[in-house]
């Protein structure tokens, strides 16, 4: 989807897109019970080993995609880490109030929404989706009529996207801009361009039915999608390094090892 | 009423919401440049990630369009590559279905502010719950908790309920959502005059 | 001969309508006729090809009634927007897509993915290719391809080649001419000269959705012309029945020029269009001619200072560096008018930004009257017809007094009565001095208005000539220089 980045193809690719985003979003229900740093820094450096080694793309794409993270990093943490409950305070200032507790639960939510990012980079950048949803409909059996849509609707993005830079310049000419405050900008560029992706939504679903689309008549697929050897490969990878990590911050932790939980609760 | 989503609603629900994603772009900067600072001003804008779910029900009036809307939405983001995007999508899963659920207590029948802002307040409880769970927001200091809740509750009936419904009136006033609205009773039995 | 669509007492009307667009209408049409429908704009002539393909009520929920109606049993539908035709990415993923609404097992798919694109003359070197890729033409004989598939008996054709420049529409009934020759055709289309003499059957609709005359197309047009004419249909020799005489010039009101010292324009740091030194005067109305692509809209983004440029660029010896600098001297018309509007009523559109002038509500009321749009004063433009909208889009022009009128392709999708009245009020704008750059492809209004014209290709300005209006020996150096 990228277009700027384009990698290489790897097994990450092959592997079958149901399972792979089950998988990941069983992953990310699996990381918000993690409540020990020791076990989230593991299982952070698992996911990061797969997003550097297992996406083909090159390790300045990766850079240049990871940018954002530092900024996710900060985000995620930083209100946790001023404005934490806390007993053993560390630094106080008017109403900042930085303890032991929050800083190590700030660090542990930052490291979760890395591995979140990465989690979700992994699969968008070794996934297409017209892959994705063919395999949605033959193995999680999505109904037809909302896998096509999808599909439909993906396609329509760029010209919707140069549609609204027209709509800008256009309004533009007519002198109107800066003055007018925020909402109504707003409001006087989503006009247009909700109306006419309405229309041209509308004109693709006419389109399709007119093309003897049926969601409830059985069809054959263009794109078999099936299972492989490096479906297993992609669980056991996850089942084993994890288990590793767990045993590693159990036995061997780096940081102090206690719940990050509020214990007053 | 007919049973189920059309063709025709579900991908005007799905390019809706990616029009919205179009805009969001816009929106977006402004909400990174106002989050790290940990006093969460930025949760007054945090409302408007949930809009495309009532303005594509405002705009289609069916049961599940809101639920799809925010799937839509969120995947969208979650599969053009974002650094939120598997967060975007789960958040997008229950802040549609808890929208999805008080426009079901009204029977898909009421269109008014009152509901459309209890459905963005019901968004808005949906997103908290995540964040409970996800971002240990019940281990803020209570004030500092107090505040990100009453900035987010302004927020979701600022964007999701008023500025959605004012949306919609516009909208409706181009004649588009004609196209989207099952034909009523009165224009079949204008026929036979 | 058998019938092989027909319906009998149609009434339709569009919900929240006041009036019924059919009334008891009925039509029959034999197997193997090539008919061609005509009428204005709303006539409702496209939701008619809906009702006979059933899509209508079917997919598209307008209230309908009759007595009888037959639908073919296999029929496809060709669509005017090669742009909301497809919903794949991939020129054979799309075509996959209808092969697999008919169960068409997957190892026969890729043979006959091939087989449809050779049939309709698109031979891409790889059937792997984005579809955004293609060129309009090319999108439309995909559409046909697809069709195709379908194996249709009746095709129904809306305004296929609307949005299509000169090649590519010949190259569309081209390829409809040679593989359905013996299948029904049901045409609705504005550019007729291409199918004149395909078409064997010709129905013409009155404004209110009647039929006005339905028998041999020859016949028809000579019998009807008259009506024809009054409502405003395209018809074969409209443009050469038109009696445009340039006044002698006098005086300008005001005296303008436009100046390019080495004007470059970029996107995304690419240069899109580039421009030698040139100079443009007051009483010069420039066409701007090219291939789809080749950078005739960036040039009037450009212009308008929507694209980042280089070089020099005055008007009136005033040097142009950003877009405020030419707030109020340049003024352009996009191609979509509802991009532009801004407010939800005519009035308010037209005067928008300009309240505060002196006379502001009596020249509005002038040029709304002269631009027949007072009755609709107090609409919102998006309920404005196709032809009203543009109409509104040029008047706001027209109001904001600039120096430098640019247009893109003012006059598509126009009828005949709207094009020539379009053209009139640009032609007036002219004579006060304003200077006038239109993209077109319009070869006609090259001929008949222009005093000159420009050609793009690849984004450079490659040609530039005087033109010397209604001159024959002109049209073939025009002919050169168009193919």
């Amino acid at each position: 989807m990228n277009s700027l980045f384009s990698g290489k193809y790897t097994w990450l690719h092959s592997i079958n897109p149901s399972l792979k985003l089950l998988t990941i979003v069983g992953l990310f229900g699996f990381a918000i019970n993690i409540h020990y740093l020791n076990f989230m820094l593991g299982f952070s450096c698992v996911i990061l080993t797969l997003f550097i080694f297992g996406t083909g793309y090159s390790y300045k794409q990766l850079l240049l995609l990871s940018l954002p993270f530092l900024l996710v990093f900060l985000s995620t943490s930083s209100s946790m880490i001023l404005f934490g409950k806390g007993e053993t305070i560390l630094f106080k200032w008017a109403y900042v109030q930085i303890s032991e507790e929050s800083l190590i639960r700030g660090i542990h939510l930052g490291f979760r929404a890395l591995s979140f990012a990465m989690l979700g980079l992994i699969f968008a950048l070794t996934t297409k989706p017209v892959r994705l949803f063919y395999s949605l409909m033959q193995q999680l059996k999505l109904p037809p009529k909302f896998a096509y849509s999808f599909m439909a609707a993906i396609r329509l993005i760029p010209i919707m996207v140069e549609e609204y830079q027209i709509i800008m310049n256009a309004q533009k000419i007519r002198g109107f801009e800066q003055k007018n405050n925020f909402l109504k900008r707003m409001q006087r560029i989503a006009i247009p361009l909700l109306s006419q992706s309405i229309r041209r939504a509308y004109r693709i679903a006419i389109s399709m039915e007119a093309k003897r689309f049926q969601s409830n008549r059985k069809r054959t697929y263009y794109y078999e999608i099936g299972f492989s050897r490096n479906d297993l490969f992609f669980l056991c990878y996850f089942l084993v390094l994890l288990g590793l990590a767990y045993l590693l911050s159990i036995q061997y932790p780096l940081l102090p090892n206690t719940d990050v939980r509020s214990l007053s609760d | 009423m007919q049973k189920g989503l059309k063709l025709t609603d579900i991908l005007v629900t799905i390019v809706i919401s990616i029009a919205f994603g179009i805009l969001y772009k816009i929106w977006g900067p402004l909400y990174y440049a106002v989050k790290p600072f940990g006093l969460h001003i930025d949760q007054l804008i945090y409302g408007m990630w949930f809009m495309a779910a009532t303005v594509a029900f405002l705009i289609i009036r069916k049961p599940g369009v809101a639920l799809l809307a925010e799937i839509a939405a969120s995947s969208g983001e979650f599969l053009m590559g974002s650094e939120f995007g598997l967060e975007v999508l789960l958040y997008g899963i229950i802040q549609g279905l808890f929208a999805e659920f008080i426009l079901f207590a009204f029977r898909y029948k009421r269109f008014d502010l009152f509901v459309i802002s209890l459905a963005a307040f019901s968004s808005c409880a949906g997103s908290l719950i995540m964040d409970f769970y996800k971002g240990y927001i019940g281990d803020l200091s209570t004030w500092n908790l107090t505040l990100f809740i009453v900035f987010r509750i302004i927020g979701s009936i600022l964007f999701t309920g008023l500025f959605a419904i004012s949306i919609a009136k516009a909208l409706e006033a181009t004649g588009v959502t004609n196209l989207v609205r099952s034909s009523s009773k009165e224009d079949h039995e204008a026929l036979d005059q | 001969m058998t019938s092989i669509t027909s319906v009998k007492n149609l009434r339709l009307k569009f919900p929240g309508e006041s009036e019924m667009l059919f009334k008891d209408m009925s039509l029959s049409i034999n197997r193997g006729e090539k008919v061609l429908l005509l009428g204005t704009s709303g006539c409702g002539k496209s939701t008619l090809l809906q009702v006979l393909s059933g899509l209508v009520p079917q997919t598209i929920d307008i209230p309908i009634k009759f007595d009888e109606i037959q639908i073919p049993d296999q029929w496809g539908f060709v669509f005017q927007d090669p742009d909301t035709q497809f919903c794949m990415p991939y020129v054979d993923e799309e075509l996959a897509f209808v092969l697999e609404n008919l169960q068409v097992p997957r190892e026969e798919m890729s043979s006959k993915i091939c087989s449809l694109l050779k049939e309709v003359g698109l031979e891409l070197d790889n059937i792997h290719t984005p579809i955004q890729h293609l060129s309009g033409g090319m999108k439309q004989r995909l559409a046909i391809a697809s069709v195709l598939a379908l194996k249709p008996d009746v095709i129904f054709l809306d305004e296929p080649t609307a949005f299509i420049d000169e090649k590519g529409t010949e190259q569309i009934w081209e390829t409809v001419k040679r593989i359905w020759k013996d299948k029904t055709l049901i045409i609705v289309e504005h550019k007729i000269e291409k199918i004149m003499d395909f078409a064997d059957r010709l129905i013409v609709f009155t404004p209110g959705g009647e039929i006005l005359a339905d028998g041999n197309t020859s016949m028809v047009f000579t019998q009807y012309k008259e009506k024809i004419k009054e409502y405003g249909i395209w018809y074969p020799g409209a443009w050469d029945e038109y009696k445009f005489k340039r006044l002698a010039e006098n005086k300008f009101e005001y005296q303008n020029t436009l100046k390019l010292q080495d004007f470059k324009g970029y996107r995304i740091k690419e240069i899109k269009i580039w421009a030698d030194d040139m100079e443009v005067q007051s009483g010069e109305w420039i066409t701007i001619i090219g291939e789809n692509g080749a950078g005739k809209s960036s040039l009037l983004l450009a212009f308008m200072q929507l694209i980042k440029t280089s070089g020099n660029y005055f008007i009136n010896d005033l040097l142009v560096k950003k877009i405020k600098d030419i707030s109020g001297l340049v003024y352009l018309v996009f191609q979509n008018p509802e991009y532009q509007f801004l407010t939800h009523s005519v009035y308010d559109e037209i005067t928008y930004g300009l309240q505060n002038q002196q006379n502001i509500e009596a020249d509005a009321k002038e040029i709304l009257s002269s631009l027949k749009l007072t009755s609709k004063i107090n609409q919102h433009p998006y309920h404005l017809s196709v032809g009203q909208k543009r109409r509104l889009s040029v008047a706001t022009a027209f109001l904001q007094k600039p120096t430098v009128l640019l247009l893109d392709e003012p006059t598509f999708g126009q009828d005949s009565i709207n094009t020539f009245r379009i053209l009139e009020w640009i032609e007036q704008e002219r004579q006060k001095g304003t200077i006038i750059l239109m993209v077109t492809h319009d070869q006609h209004i090259t001929e008949r208005f222009a005093t000159r014209l420009w050609k793009v290709q690849n984004g450079k300005i490659v040609a530039d000539r005087q033109l010397n209006n209604s001159c024959k020996v002109q049209k073939e150096m025009l002919n050169e220089l168009i193919i």
